[in-house]
């Protein structure tokens, strides 16, 4: 055989033998979709330790798998809390003593029972400084706990949370908090197995190490590809409808689009913005309010935002339709400052629309002589969407008043840092996210002692208003004093210029039925079907 | 070689016997980079193809390319030259690294600076944690200390996971993905370029050097979704996103790979060109050598140390993955820990993901430098 032909006769047959030896990899996900619902995470999530992880992703994840003491009713608009855990609970001395009544008959992942204690154990884990949670401060409410966490107090027992003789679970508080149980839906607060987490230490939520008791179990977790979710036979509730979830993790929302699209994933949303007015017209679409508010602070420490009477002017300068109109993703133009769909929304409070009146008030501060007005310093975050708002009320305070902004952007973490620095601008850009559907929740990060208001504002009446309304019960009576605070904020003393109030827009498959769109942006699978 | 033998001058049949024994040596010799190579590129069929590869042949790869480079190293009397270039290496990275460190530190933003403030205690708990309380140059050492024993430490955002796990999760996918869109450079890129040189201001010279234009201008977060829309939207031929076997890499591989296509295509036309009109050409040819021969032997031999000097940084760079391939096509690549780690502050993977790329860059730069030997004989390295 002459020499060539023999040198490819040896390379062909080693690749036939190799071939023979190899086996073609199976594709990853591939579940019959009629049992299998396909979504989406926009992230890979950082942790799915419930204690440690501070994230909207994570807790998707963390929700599906595990049960708190309370969950949210996601058909009710204003959502309130049904059982879980606890089948019932009760308040005591005026909101400040809580006792829950556990559900029996509980089964972890491994057929271990579910306890009381183990609500403590999870409670003594978030709270301990070694844990380093960053939701620690959701239990600071909860006696000593905030002590126990910044390391005052060694000894957990010494913390408001203990399981009494009938088994139930109760908590003291420093202060009457009216709004407590909410806390409890939230994942940092989810009851945990000590014993998994000291076998298995930071591998502990490795699918093969993991013990949940929620409706469905972790059996796959691929970095940066997907999560796999199994219904979990022994669920408290019954089994669920659907048998498989996979979670496909993708970042950027045009390639989630095109997933969509070419029918790989049944659930969409926060869709591209610019994609926006095509999507608004699909019989998929969706849209539904979310509990958060897009809003600029003023620096009440620097000329001329210092003077009331600037920061009326400029709140009455803007007309939020025109922006909300622009962005054209269904946001909903406020004045006031609770967002829509949550009790104490109250959309007449605040400060409207009104340009005569700005320019007399701007008149009356002493800058009548527009040009002897400073210009404005106008800080935000790089972002598109955000350039385009800042642009536009740049624009309109141009027209309006006759004023000139100049507009900054930094990235986040410079821009956050930018906020804490002693050098505020005169307006800067932020938002907040609901972490519960309380007003507290929104009117507790303007209070002079929050660390998330960076004007410089503070009002004692504003302050005690916040304080009085946790620890009162009666529904209406909170929203009077909500409702005075709100006027304080947004029409009297004006240290913020609330934009709009949030929506979540998606896609969602037809096949896919009793999904609850809510304003948590909050996705049960156990209670979603596949047609 | 077998082409530069002196046959002609033999008087008997033993010298000629001999030359002919000596010939069939050579050309069993000359066989060997031919096997290895085909050997690598079935290796690379068959992970293309979407096979599980089997451990032994991953390592009889690895240890032929380590073995033919380790002779070809020390039959060129580079042994010395290598050590010292490593040691340089090992310098280089360390200097990287403190710089890096120092950098981040002076960069305004934290790691755990929220848009919801942390409360301090909480704040200070976290700190204890990652050591961020101690004084810098107690965490610097610290760093240097994990470093020398090939600990990056662990992710701030990924909690519990090591900086070393998520560049290993990650760091093979892009490697497949820039691996294919090299080979693809160099197997169309050269050829056309070739190709173009020798049909010189021909139709198709005009036509391979607008292809190799439009190549090096258009950006790949255009050229990704106008793929998409073709392939995934209009004929329905393949997937729009992930990586999860042959159909999923072909858009991604075209993506990635048309800029170095056409760059490469570039570079070897020009340096045909200049090389094609040198007197040792014309002596070829006038030796009465085959044209093919002429082009493919003598004249790309030599045409191709441009390339060779491009490809080095280009290895490197595609090798560490494409944050916005990554991101169109969704590949769980090691190109978006590159942009989200300064973005999150999370300090461990900066340095991590830096490192990778800079001995990445080192090495590449090293067996470029050596293989210009081979190429040009003339090149000394000391």
């Amino acid at each position: 055989m002459p020499l060539n032909s023999r040198f490819w006769a040896i390379i062909f047959l080693s690749a036939a033998f190799f071939f023979s030896g190899c086996t073609k990899k199976k594709k990853s996900y591939d579940f019959d979709p009629k049992n299998t619902l396909f979504s989406r995470l926009g992230a890979e999530p950082p942790s799915l330790d419930w204690h440690k992880s501070s994230d909207t992703t994570s807790a998707e994840v963390i929700m599906n798998m595990m049960e708190g003491l309370v969950e949210y009713n996601l058909s009710d608009p204003e959502l309130s809390l049904k059982p879980a855990l606890a089948v019932k609970w009760r308040a005591e001395n005026k909101a400040q003593r809580w006792i829950f009544t556990l559900r029996e008959g509980v089964k972890w992942t491994d057929g271990k029972s579910f306890t009381a204690q183990q609500v403590v154990d999870g409670w003594e884990r978030l709270l301990n400084p070694a844990t380093a949670s960053e939701y620690a401060y959701f239990l600071f409410g909860v006696k000593n706990a905030k002590a126990y966490n910044s390391g005052k107090i060694k000894d957990f027992s010494q913390v408001g949370v203990h399981v009494n003789s009938q088994g139930e679970l109760v908590v003291d508080l420093e202060a009457p908090q009216s709004y407590f149980p909410y806390l409890l839906a939230h994942h940092s607060t989810y009851p945990i197995r000590k014993d998994v987490v000291k076998k298995f230490g930071d591998q502990w939520t490795n699918p093969r190490n993991i013990q949940t008791l929620g409706a469905y179990r972790l059996v796959k977790w691929d970095h940066d590809k997907a999560i796999v979710l199994k219904a979990n036979k022994d669920f408290y509730g019954g089994e669920p409808p659907i048998k498989n979830v996979v979670l496909h993790i993708v970042k950027d929302a045009q390639a989630a689009l095109n997933l969509f699209d070419t029918h790989k994933i049944d659930i969409l949303d926060s869709l591209p913005s610019v994609e926006l007015k095509h999507l608004r017209k699909r019989p998929e679409y969706r849209t539904v309010p979310l509990l958060g508010i897009y809003y600029f602070g003023l620096n009440v420490k620097k000329k001329p935002t210092d003077n009331v009477l600037v920061r009326k002017a400029l709140s009455m300068a803007i007309d939020r339709k025109e922006i909300t109109d622009m962005l054209g993703g269904g946001q909903v133009p406020m004045t006031s400052w609770v967002p829509k769909g949550m009790f104490g929304y109250m959309p007449d409070k605040g400060l409207k629309f009104n340009v005569k009146k700005a320019r007399e008030l701007l008149d009356k501060a002493g800058y009548k002589d527009r040009s002897r007005f400073p210009t404005l310093k106008l800080l935000f975050n790089t972002n598109e969407d955000h350039q385009r708002v800042a642009e536009n009320i740049q624009a309109q305070l141009k027209r309006n008043l006759g004023i000139n902004v100049e507009l900054g952007n930094a990235e986040w973490k410079v821009y956050l840092s930018a906020l804490k620095s002693n050098n505020t601008p005169h307006i800067f850009r932020m938002g907040w996210i609901a972490d519960f559907p309380d007003p507290d929740n929104f009117l507790n990060l303007m209070t002079s002692y929050s660390a998330n208001n960076h004007t410089n504002w503070s009002n004692k009446e504003f302050d005690r208003l916040i304080l009085k309304a946790a620890t009162v019960t009666d529904k209406k009576e909170r929203l009077r004093l909500y409702g005075k605070a709100q006027e304080i904020l947004v029409e009297k003393e004006v240290p913020v210029i609330p934009i709009y109030s949030y929506v979540s827009t998606q896609l969602v498959s037809k096949r896919v039925l009793g999904y609850a769109s809510n304003a948590m942006g909050i996705k049960k699978y156990k209670e979603m079907r596949l047609q | 070689m077998s082409q530069q033998g002196v046959p002609a001058m033999s008087k008997t049949p033993s010298i000629d016997e001999e030359v002919w024994e000596q010939d069939l040596k050579e050309r069993l010799f000359a066989k060997i980079p031919l096997f290895i190579f085909s050997l690598l590129m079935f290796t690379v069929a068959l992970s293309f193809m979407g096979y599980e590869i089997p451990d032994a042949l991953l390592w009889a790869d690895f240890l032929l390319v380590f073995g033919v480079f380790t002779v070809y190293v020390v039959s060129r009397h580079l042994t010395l030259y290598v050590f010292k270039r490593l040691g340089e290496a090992v310098l280089t990275l360390f200097i990287i690294a403190s710089l890096t460190f120092l950098l981040l530190r002076i960069m305004p933003g934290g790691p755990f600076d929220r848009d919801k403030a942390l409360p301090p205690e909480v704040l200070a708990n976290i700190e204890a944690k990652y050591n961020l309380n101690a004084p810098l140059y107690v965490q610097y050492f610290d760093y240097l200390k994990g470093l020398s024993r090939g600990y990056l430490g662990e992710s701030y955002k990924y909690i519990g996971r090591g900086v070393t796990d998520i560049i290993m999760e990650a760091l093979p996918v892009s490697f497949q993905l820039g691996f294919y869109s090299l080979i693809l450079a160099f197997l169309l890129g050269i050829p056309l370029g070739v190709f173009a040189a020798s049909k010189h201001n021909s139709r198709f010279d005009y036509f391979a050097m607008f292809l190799a234009n439009s190549g090096t201008a258009l950006p790949s977060f255009l050229v990704g979704p106008i793929l998409i829309i073709i392939f995934c939207f209009w004929l329905n031929w393949l997937p729009a996103a992930f990586w999860d076997g042959p159909e999923y890499y072909i858009l991604p591989v075209l993506t990635l790979g048309l800029r170095p296509v056409a760059v490469i295509a570039r570079l070897t036309r020009a340096n045909v060109l200049d090389v094609i009109r040198s007197d040792y050409i014309r002596t070829a040819r006038s030796k009465g050598l085959a044209e093919k021969v002429v082009l493919y032997k003598h004249v790309l031999k030599n045409s191709l140390i441009p390339v060779l000097t491009f490809s080095g940084p280009l290895a490197a760079a595609i090798l560490s993955g494409s944050f916005v391939i990554e991101l169109i096509f969704n590949i769980p690549g090691i190109g978006k820990h590159f942009v989200e780690s300064v973005t999150n502050r999370d300090y461990p993977l900066i340095l991590g993901v830096t490192l990778v790329f800079s001995f990445l860059l080192v090495l590449a730069n090293l067996i470029v430098d050596l293989l210009y030997v081979y190429f040009d004989p003339r090149i000394k390295l000391s």
